[in-house]
């Protein structure tokens, strides 16, 4: 009669969550995007406003990339966490925390860009929007072509062997 | 005779409501996510990667209605 050897499990690194390759294409996608929507908005700001349209095209096009990034982000830097006693508090606390600071931040952004003599508001606020809905578009595109195996996460223990 | 009689006033900018109203969408939308991920997660943690996605996914849909909004508020409010 033999008795499986297995180890314990909390010798085992934990997994990583499969959502990590993912959220990472999203960031470097939505790289590219913001570049490409950075290049036109400045384009057509510079074309209908001038310096001023060129400047406030930039901002709001980096604004919409980097806050909707964010959410990425923070999510990555949770799931290293990944594995810990406090690991699903650390998660949200992470992510939640990082959405709500989001917000605050681009609200006194906002408030502080909105009466500059150099923004245009109408460029601004077209370019913030043209950031968020292009990012939205890249998300939805990353997620639908990755592939994902349906259970991924879960860490096995070893065979057993014979002694 | 006028028809109308004032019984209460608002004063200062009305666009101060859109951006209670921006708000109050996208924090009933995110709490919803947020909450059935962690549901989900309970019930089957081998599943976290893929409820992270799709929580992504979601949270990413739900905000960019507060950013707009926010947006909107500020830049239309002179």
């Amino acid at each position: 009669m033999t008795s499986p050897q297995t180890t314990p499990h909390d010798t085992h690194k934990p997994a990583q969550p499969t959502s990590i390759p993912v959220l990472r294409r999203i960031l470097v996608y939505g790289g590219w995007l913001a570049l490409g929507i950075a290049v036109v908005g400045a384009t057509l700001g510079g074309i209908f406003q001038g310096g001023v349209g060129v400047v406030s095209a930039l901002i709001g096009t980096a604004m919409a990339v980097v806050f909707m990034g964010i959410t990425a982000g923070s999510i990555l830097l949770a799931n290293r966490f990944a594995g810990h006693e406090s690991a699903i508090g650390a998660f949200f606390g992470i992510v939640m925390g990082g959405w709500l600071l989001k917000f605050v931040v681009f609200l006194a952004l906002m408030f502080l860009l909105r009466d500059q003599p150099w923004i245009s508001p109408i460029v601004l606020f077209l370019s913030i929007v043209a950031g968020v809905i292009g990012s939205l578009v890249v998300d939805a595109v990353v997620v639908m072509t990755s592939r994902m195996s349906y259970v991924s996460d879960v860490t096995l223990p070893p065979a057993p062997t014979d002694a | 005779m006028d028809s109308t009689t004032v019984l209460a006033e608002l004063t200062g900018n009305i666009a101060t409501v859109g951006y209670g109203l921006a708000a109050i969408g996208p924090a009933i939308g995110v709490g919803i996510v947020v909450g059935k991920t962690i549901e989900g997660v309970a019930r089957q943690p081998e599943l976290a990667g893929r409820l992270q996605v799709l929580m992504y996914i979601g949270i990413a849909f739900t905000e960019a209605l507060a950013f707009i909004g926010i947006a909107t508020y500020f830049i239309f409010t002179n």
